[in-house]
């Protein structure tokens, strides 16, 4: 078994190539000189910059987290490059004819074509190549509808107002390290705002990749869902496959006013290192949603990929009546690191949350589910469901809960279940019997162990997610 | 570092006595501990306002201070007054197979054994253990002679007068095959300050029955530990029964050291006016087979603060190991607050580990139904909140102890104030 175990640790991280493509890459380190720097090439205005910089002064004097269970050695943020981008890029192809076609095999290579006649129809997608966004497509058509859609770097000449009423509102500045430092040196990312009562008319979709080496990246995303309006969106990420670890450190910030909805949804597939444990993106992220009155936010991520893995999506449930939730399935293996859930602020009254997270550990990893509930004076009626799910395969990994829950308010009513097992001997015999090999049936364990929250992605992510995490558990029973 | 801090170090380091180069190891490990402040984990809850600002002396007198009665219980009564440990207390003679002594009067042998075992199942994590190690003015050491079985239980009471400080430790020996039931309870006035730690050691198919009493209100400050080390084939049953003060925290720790190791922990507590109550419960499965089923429910009225921190950790050997926590809470009061982390570590795969957690009210159609019987609203609140604690109660193994226990929580029921 243990073989066999070593035999799929050992497979390839299919999306482990690296482009060919000339780069514009600041020299490694980090100052007001390079954050000043970062905000010409954007020719952002002033206060963008004041507000970068005083994060940085902020981020100076923060420490960095060490309460989760992850165990990494220090990262020198001198010895990264805070910005990278495709030569091509400098002068803002105004089509994707002008795109440079190296760009547009990457991405088709990794199964996102960005010609908009090759997609599957109802996807917008944002292609963000280490610093910058590539292509926003579908653009004409989400205009019709008042939806914007681009980098955020363009909306900060464009719509400067949205983004200076909402930035950092979600997530404070200071809020915490990674996020601190991703205040002070963002590169790009998405911009979204879905107009009063518009109900998005197709799903939109950001690809992260990391090409340069020794390069971080710090992308940011803000989502605003005006009064009553409906977005799905989708994120997806992979990074070459090297040697040396690389920063990733986002923020995500969404915001639904009355009666909105946002459905966010992650697959994340970032390089987790080889077999032991050597190279792979340290994936440190801070996403959370803020939700007014009868507005709902709900999380779905799948977790596969990253070496270490930071990450707690939240809710805070401000409006009465608004709604949270998270679902998750974490996969680790090989030495694979993961530390993530989520947190619930319930401040409204009759605010509910539901939480389900599926951990799966294999080979030498380690997966964690760390949750925050909180229900405050005001939080009248509220109601929290929380369960977490572990499952073990392999005696050298482990699987972890952190429940934290506050209760200040007698009329909540908190629930919260975790159980740990593994594959079953029985189940592995049931399936065996009737003629499925070891290895589909684990998979067909997994899957059905995952269901409830591979259900909540949207179908084309749905597919994308079974499949990685077949292939991640290819051969790892015997 | 606390004031407070500062002065029992200095007042630690004149202690000469058998347990010195322990002493000094504690005291070792006291220089690089950060006093914590709501950064640190295991106190993000519990402020230590109070013992910063304790205004609590160790006494020389014991004032006479006598434990409370138990009917039809007939202990074997082990006395701390006032940190100190009273003889004239404790029975002339002892059943056979059972010896309790201080430390300082064991025999050199006895002694150096003593001074061995010290220390060595309370984890070194817990800053008031190591303050306890340092400070603690007497200590006794009672052990059980192999195969023995010793029907009465030894009560171990440490009594506080008005604005005393103490520090008492207990160090428990249980012989293979042996059994014991140890009650340790503490008794305060107001504006004490007491530390109490106890160790037990329970050998190969030792069977421990364990009770610890938290009954003190008011303005106390009571930190103590229990913590169990338990071999191949040991059991151990324990209840824990809290009622919280100005700030009450109680460190448990089961290690499961041998394997078939068979732990249950029952806990509750029951909190009122300003009051607080911390328990942090740790199970280490370090060995196969190990079982452990864990209980705890707290109800939390008017200003009070409950906290709790349940933590299982399944170590790589501990394969077959059967855990289970149950953590139940009711609020009864919109300033009360409920803090509860029930933590799962696990590096072993065939294992079957679960938590569970739930705060919530009590049941409005229960008391509805009840009021309809023509039970008053604040009866009616009385009468479940005693089910709900009474349910554990009825698992206590001694009757004795339980018909005791009975009427003060029914009491304690009727004086919490229902808003």
């Amino acid at each position: 078994m243990t073989e066999q175990i070593d035999k799929a640790l050992a497979r390839e991280y299919e999306a482990g190539f690296v482009s060919d493509v000339e780069s514009e890459t600041f020299e490694p380190g980090l100052d007001e000189n390079v954050i000043r720097r970062i905000s010409e090439m954007k020719g952002e205005p002033e206060w963008m910059l004041e507000w970068r910089l005083s994060a940085f002064r902020e981020w100076l004097e923060m420490e960095e987290p060490e309460w989760a269970l992850v165990d990494y050695p220090k990262i020198d943020f001198q010895s990264i490059s805070y910005y990278s981008a495709p030569k091509s890029m400098k002068d803002k192809p105004k089509s994707l004819d002008e795109v440079d076609p190296e760009l547009l095999r990457t991405y088709e290579k990794l199964g996102i074509p960005l010609i908009e006649q090759q997609m599957l129809a109802g996807i917008a997608v944002d292609a963000v190549f280490d610093s910058v966004s590539v292509v926003t497509t579908f653009r004409e058509k989400l205009e019709e509808a008042g939806v914007i859609f681009c980098p955020i770097s363009e909306a900060l000449h464009k719509y400067p107002d949205l983004v200076k009423k909402y930035i950092g509102s979600v997530v404070p500045k200071k809020d915490n390290y990674y996020a601190a430092l991703n205040c002070a040196v963002f590169t790009d990312g998405s911009f979204v705002y879905i107009p009063k009562g518009t109900r998005c008319p197709m799903e939109l979709s950001t690809y992260f990749r990391i090409n340069e080496q020794n390069t971080g990246q710090f992308e940011r995303t803000l989502i605003i869902a005006d009064e009553g309006s409906h977005v799905s969106y989708l994120e997806g990420c992979t990074a070459p496959q090297r040697d040396e670890n690389q920063l990733h450190a986002a923020v995500v910030e969404l915001v639904a006013m009355d009666n909105a909805e946002i459905k966010y949804s992650t697959v994340q597939n970032w390089y987790p290192g080889d077999e032991n444990g050597k190279g792979g993106i340290y994936n440190f992220v801070t996403k959370r949603g803020i939700c007014h009155t009868n507005a709902k936010i709900s999380w779905t991520q799948v977790e596969t990929g990253s070496s270490v893995t930071w990450k707690y999506p939240s809710c805070i449930l401000k409006g009465d009546n608004s709604v949270g939730e998270f679902y998750s399935v974490a996969l680790t293996r090989g030495r694979q690191q993961a530390d993530t859930g989520t947190k619930m602020i319930h401040i409204g009254k009759n605010t509910k949350s539901t939480i389900i997270s599926k951990g799966i550990s294999a080979g030498r990893s380690n997966n964690s589910y760390r949750g925050l509930v909180r229900m405050n004076p005001g939080a009248e009626g509220a109601r929290n469901f929380t369960q977490c799910d572990s499952l073990l395969i392999g005696d050298q990994c482990g699987a972890h809960t952190f429940p934290y829950v506050e209760s200040r308010n007698p009329s909540a009513i908190i629930e919260h279940e975790a159980t740990t097992s593994k594959v079953s001997d029985e189940q592995m015999f049931l399936c065996r019997q009737r003629g499925l090999d070891p290895e589909k049936a684990v998979s067909m364990i997994v899957n059905g162990f995952c269901k409830e929250v591979f259900k909540e992605l949207p179908m084309e992510f749905a597919v994308e997610a079974g499949k990685l995490l077949e292939i991640s558990l290819e051969g790892s029973v015997g | 570092m606390s004031e407070w801090l500062e002065s029992a170090i200095t007042r630690a380091q004149g202690i000469n006595d058998w347990l010195t180069p322990k002493r000094a190891h504690a005291l070792d490990l006291l220089a690089n501990t950060k006093w914590p402040t709501r950064k640190t984990e295991a106190w993000r809850y519990t402020p230590l306002r109070p013992v910063e600002r304790t205004q609590a002396k160790v006494m020389s007198d014991k004032f006479n201070l006598l434990p409370v009665a138990i009917t039809d219980l007939s202990a074997i009564e082990v006395v701390f007054a006032n940190g100190q440990f009273d003889q004239a207390q404790l029975a002339q003679t002892l059943p056979e197979g059972l010896s309790i002594a201080l430390g300082g009067d064991l025999n050199s042998a006895q002694q150096a054994d003593a001074l061995n075992a010290f220390s060595t199942i309370k984890p070194e994590r817990h800053i008031f253990g190591l303050i306890n190690d340092a400070l603690a003015q007497d200590v006794v050491v009672v052990s059980v002679a192999e195969g023995v079985e010793i029907a009465q239980p030894v009560r171990i009471s440490t009594l506080l007068s008005q604005g005393s400080e103490s520090h008492t430790r207990v160090q428990v020996v249980l012989g293979a095959g042996s059994k014991l039931t140890v009650i340790e309870d503490v008794q305060a006035q107001g504006d004490s300050l007491n530390t109490a730690f106890v160790e037990y050691d329970i050998a190969a198919k030792a069977h421990l029955e364990h009770y610890r009493f938290a009954l003190q209100t008011g303005s106390n400050v009571a930190i103590g530990g229990s913590h169990f080390n338990l071999h191949d084939h040991a059991k151990m049953h324990s209840t824990i029964i809290g009622f919280g003060s100005e700030l009450s925290r109680l460190d448990t720790d089961i290690i499961h050291a041998g394997e078939f190791a068979d732990a249950k922990l029952n806990a509750m507590y029951l909190l009122d006016g300003k009051e607080l109550f911390d328990l942090h419960a740790t199970v280490e499965h370090a060995m196969p087979n190990g079982k452990t089923e864990e209980n705890v429910r707290c109800i939390v009225a008017d200003r009070a603060r409950a906290i709790f921190n349940g933590r299982i950790h399944i170590h790589r050997d501990a394969q077959k190991t059967l855990a289970e926590l149950n953590n139940r809470n009711l609020l009864l009061s919109d300033k009360a607050e409920i803090n509860t982390k029930p933590e799962l570590e696990i590096y072993a795969d065939d294992v079957k580990c679960a938590h569970g957690a739930t705060v919530a009210q009590i049941d409005k159609q229960a008391l509805y139904y009840l009021q309809t019987r023509g039970v008053s609203r604040s009866k009616a609140q009385v009468m479940l909140n005693f089910g709900f604690i009474n349910e554990l109660i009825d698992l206590m193994p001694n009757a004795a102890l339980a018909e005791w226990v009975r009427p003060i929580i029914r009491e304690r029921f009727a004086q919490m104030e229902v808003k």
